[in-house]
């Protein structure tokens, strides 16, 4: 082959391997983009005064003179809205019956859309569910419900060949020549004095509890349900894990035993996630009754067995690269075996233990599978540390879940679940980075 | 000051027995605590096959591997899983369709092309596609791509296509570094020796270096494969959980059904029914899961360990 | 008669090695050797790369049964024990017999605990008693002054030469009575080896020191006896200045005088 062919063939194949690379960092980037900039939505967005009011009234922030304030401005400026429905009753009855009924079913979709934007009609009774007792709480679905109320969603099948186009047709057509038409323009017009909306930043997000099905308020109950199945994780697996790492490497001696052992540290690697979730509900919940029923301790036991491989792994590696003279400068002191590698090899070890550790830890908070049938549910309260033996807990992948497929309401809390996978992604992450630099930290100290 | 007060060379009998008891002690502790992980394989493996037994000794092996009707919760209940089984393989096919190529050609762009400080930003990059949970994966997929798949055209956003190509994204970073390893492995002298002689990069690597490191690659692929059968969110949340298999087969904008999704989904109701079929169905499932992962386990282990 | 039991008397023998042999599994290293090592003097054990000096030093204290193919053949015999024999308390002998290896290696901790490391295996668990013991042991391998302000720093933080001298240190904080010492300076440079060379010097009288080199000039500057070793046998045994000026042995000679390396 011709020198040129095969440098232009060297040139295409160096230009393929960096096309795959900056493919995988696209996806990383198209991942995620979306999950942190609406994820950050949950904590800051645009808050209308009804968003102020519920947080004062069922979470205590904010100050209530303020807010008192501002609703009464609000209050003032919705007031003419509900005038004009009063005022209208009496123009309704006397129009034709066709009319009549056109105008009374449009007036209905109004009043709920209405209903929907601004909370209910001022003296009213207060509705049974939280969400219905308020208005639009951010001001990009205030926007939204706007328009429902603007425009009413109808079908055009004038076209027999094609299925029927949505089309929306602004309301006000069928209130021409009325005095309701005005109603409109001027709640279009008005409705940033009627919803006041302000930048909000609501970093109680994190530290709050959800109220009506996450429809209003924070995640702290699926954080903390999340820490604790991982610390809980970590904390069966960490000391079975490096136990095992040192005999595999100190101890043992090669042979058939051994690589059956490894040989089933790899299988054990390899389960799927969802068997994991099964063994766990069969064994620990059915046979040997960790719990009664789902709790965060059968969850983390679940949860060591699947990351146990990783870390022994990890410890086994680490162990390995301390340096065979150290071994050989304690025991030429008179140390023991077990001596030798409790005080010297163990410690030099520890960077590398605890990197693998602390990724560990973020493999165990994100995983979903293992936790579905032994230590999940979807509403929960807090649970406090005692608890954990025997009670489940709301967990950020579990939920992240539910909220996704089979929540009531799966449009309404879009930003709820963008906020969650957002802080589910940065836990992880955070796990991750913390381990680098501890790994980094730590080999420093022992270099010198 | 004296302070080593030399002790007997010599063990006295009592301190030779306690030194030799102390020691087994210890070693056969530690042995029991390394011989967890075998013990807990087998527990896995006994309790799944327990309850997985009952559903084959009644309804025998074909329906469950040939039949297409699942109808698990009627009334006689149906259970041909081929769909299902069909389904699983469609998207890990998918899956490293688009995860091989452009995983080794990662790799091989990590381990030789790329200068060290860029790779010093690669390979964090790898590292967090690794570490973002596979709910976070499954989120994107229903919530993200799939409304983009639908606004493209497809009828339905959750399909074979979106489920395949998430979980591609997903066994990438498996597949880079074992493979990525497995280039490093091969080590400098092959590399020098074929520079030397005036090979170009790329006739290095496609010549020597790969072929060199095929038992480490392949095994890097049939740890892709291990990961994509055994993923449970993404497919649960995106694959349109239809078990039915697509017509024609290779129509990747209809949606299907994974044995991980299956077991997911329905478990929640099965387990008030504990055992019926319908319970152990599913755990027949799990068996089949296993089944699965200890044979590509042991296909990963022939290949790295069979090489010169 | 083999040639240290003429020159070594009975009561002035630390360690007496009768036929003793190492095997590396069918490769006899080093063979059938009979040496005397003498009380409190020097001895340097010279020979070519492979010759089985460093393999016969590992066995004075046993270090070669980190090797699992290794074994040896014969007897070692100390303090009228034959530490190969079966029931022998291979920690107690290592506190007796301390080794000082060929690459500096202090424990990735601080210089205090690197020395201190012996005598808490000792029991000494007192903060006043341990700081006595480490000051003595540094002042001894002739680092005190270099360190003393530091003992807290990690170990790895000084040259190749004084980490040398701190594991001197630490191996003579556990008050040995011989010191094992395999090719101390071959790591260093040539002012480190003066300092090393120096302290054996001091050092002998109150410690029986083995020394292992490849370099004759050394064996001839620190050494009282010398031990030429070749494939395992031990071809000559004297007084270092007979040794080196009148050697009997033709192969000593044709060492010596570099007709082989």
């Amino acid at each position: 082959m011709q020198l040129k062919t095969r440098k232009f063939i060297n040139k295409l194949f160096s230009g393929i391997g960096i096309t795959s690379v900056v493919i995988m960092t696209a996806f990383l980037l198209i991942l995620l983009t979306p999950i942190t900039y609406k994820g950050l939505g949950a904590i800051f967005f645009s808050g209308t005064i009804e968003y102020r009011m519920l947080n004062y009234k069922e979470f205590g922030h904010g100050d209530k003179e303020n807010i008192e304030k501002e609703f009464a401005k609000a209050k003032t400026a919705r007031a003419p809205v509900y005038l004009q429905f009063d005022s209208f009753k009496k123009e309704v009855k006397k129009l034709e019956p066709k009319k009549r009924r056109e105008i009374k079913n449009q007036l209905k979709e109004i009043k709920e859309a209405l209903k929907e934007l601004l909370g209910p009609f001022p003296d009213t009774p207060i509705p049974v569910l939280l969400r219905n007792q308020y208005g639009q709480t951010r001001w990009k679905n205030a926007q939204e419900k706007l328009h429902h109320v603007l425009y009413s969603e109808e079908w055009d099948y004038s076209d027999p060949t094609k299925p029927g186009i949505q089309v929306f047709v602004p309301r006000k057509k069928y209130f021409a020549g009325t005095s309701f038409e005005s109603f409109f323009p001027y709640l279009e017009k008005n409705i940033k004095k009627m919803l006041l909306p302000k930048f909000t930043c609501y970093w109680q997000f994190l530290t709050d509890k959800s109220k009506d099905a996450h429809f209003f308020g924070g995640i702290m109950p699926e954080i903390l349900g999340t820490i604790y199945l991982a610390l809980g994780a970590m904390i069966f697996a960490v000391p079975l894990g490096i136990l095992a790492a040192i005999y595999l490497s100190e101890y043992a001696n090669p042979g058939k035993i051994i690589s059956f052992l490894r040989i089933c540290m790899g299988a054990l690697a390899g389960v799927p996630s969802i068997v994991f979730g099964l063994f766990g509900l069969a064994f620990f919940i059915n046979t040997i009754h960790v719990s009664n029923s789902k709790s965060v301790l059968a969850g983390s036991m679940t949860l060591a067995l699947l990351i146990l491989p990783t870390v022994i792994r990890s410890a086994e590696e680490a162990i390995k690269a301390v340096p065979n003279t150290y071994r050989e400068a304690s025991l030429g002191l008179g140390a023991g075996k077990w001596h030798s590698v409790w005080t010297i090899v163990l410690p030099s070890a520890l960077p590398g233990i605890l990197t693998g550790t602390i990724i560990s830890l973020g493999r165990a908070a994100g995983e979903t599978a293992p936790i579905i049938f032994t230590a999940a549910v979807s509403v929960g309260l807090p649970l406090k540390i005692w608890e954990t033996l025997s009670q489940p807990t709301p967990a950020l992948s579990w939920n992240i879940y539910n909220l996704c497929t089979e929540h009531e309401a799966v449009d309404e809390i879009r930003h709820v679940q963008y906020g969650m996978v957002f802080v589910l992604i940065a836990i992880v992450l955070l796990f991750n980075l913390t381990a680098i630099i501890a790994r980094a930290r730590i080999m420093k100290k022992l270099r010198g | 000051m004296h302070y080593n007060k030399k002790q007997s060379l010599v063990f006295s009998k009592k301190d030779a027995t306690l030194q030799w008891l102390g020691s087994s002690i210890g070693k056969g502790f530690l042995f029991l605590i390394a011989s967890f992980s075998a013990v807990i394989v087998f527990l896995i493996f006994w309790f799944i096959v327990k309850d997985a037994i009952p559903f084959f000794a009644e309804k025998g092996f074909k329906e469950f591997f040939t039949g297409t009707n699942w109808y698990p919760a009627a009334e006689p209940g149906e259970f041909g899983a081929l769909p299902i089984f069909v389904g699983t393989i469609l998207v890990t096919l998918g899956a490293i369709i688009i995860a091989v190529p452009v995983g080794i050609c990662a790799a091989v762009c990590l381990s030789d092309i790329l200068p060290f400080k860029i790779r010093q930003i690669a390979k964090p990059i790898v590292e967090m596609l690794a570490a973002v949970p596979s709910v976070a994966y499954g989120f994107f997929a229903l919530v993200i791509f799939a409304p983009f798949l639908q606004s493209l055209g497809a009828t339905t956003g959750t399909n074979v296509l979106n489920v395949s190509i998430i979980l591609g994204i997903m066994a990438l970073p498996t597949i880079v570094s074992v493979a990525e390893d497995a280039l490093q492995a091969v080590g400098k002298d092959l590399r020098e020796g074929s520079y030397a002689l005036g090979a170009t990069r790329a006739e290095t690597l496609i010549k020597v270096i790969i072929p060199a490191a095929a038992s480490g690659i392949t095994a890097a692929v049939v740890l892709g494969i291990m990961r994509a059968i055994g993923e449970t969110m993404v497919v649960w949340m995106a694959s349109g959980n239809a078990a039915q298999i697509p017509e024609p087969i290779y129509n990747v904008l209809q949606p299907v059904r994974t044995l991980t999704a299956t077991i997911a989904g329905d478990m929640g109701e099965a387990d008030h029914v504990i055992g019926s079929m319908r319970y152990h169905v599913l755990f027949a499932m799990a068996a089949s899961l296993l089944a699965i992962s200890f044979l590509c386990n042991w296909i990963s282990e022939w290949i790295t360990t069979r090489d010169p | 008669m083999p040639d240290t039991n003429l020159i070594i008397e009975e009561k002035d023998a630390h360690i007496k090695a009768e036929d003793f042999s190492v095997f590396y599994g069918n490769n006899e290293a080093v063979k059938k050797v009979n040496m005397r090592i003498p009380k409190g003097k020097v001895t340097a054990i010279i020979g070519p790369s492979g010759c089985g000096k460093s393999t016969y030093l590992r066995a004075i204290n046993r270090m070669n049964d980190l090797i699992p193919i290794c074994r040896a053949d014969g007897a070692m015999m100390f303090d009228k024990q034959d530490i190969y024999a079966s029931n022998i308390d291979v920690v107690s002998l290592r506190q007796r017999v301390g080794m000082v290896f060929q690459k500096p290696n202090p424990f990735p901790k601080s210089i205090f605990d690197n020395v201190a490391y012996g005598p808490r295996l000792l029991g000494i668990k007192k903060k006043a008693e341990l700081s006595e013991i480490v000051e003595h042991s540094l002042k001894k391998s002739a680092i005190w002054d270099e360190v003393k302000d530091r003992l807290k720093e990690n170990a790895l933080c000084m040259s190749g030469g004084q980490q040398q001298r701190l594991c001197i240190a630490r191996a003579l904080a556990v008050q040995p009575e011989i010191l094992l010492m395999d090719e101390p300076t071959s790591a260093l440079d040539p002012k480190a080896t003066t300092k090393i060379e120096d302290l054996i010097g001091e050092l002998c009288g109150d410690y029986t020191i083995i020394i292992v080199t490849h370099n004759m000039q050394q064996a001839a500057r620190v050494s009282d006896f010398t031990a030429f070793m070749y494939e395992g046998i031990l071809i000559e045994f004297g007084i270092t200045k007979n040794l080196f000026e009148k050697p009997r042995e033709k192969q000593t000679e044709d060492y010596i005088t570099g007709r082989f390396g």
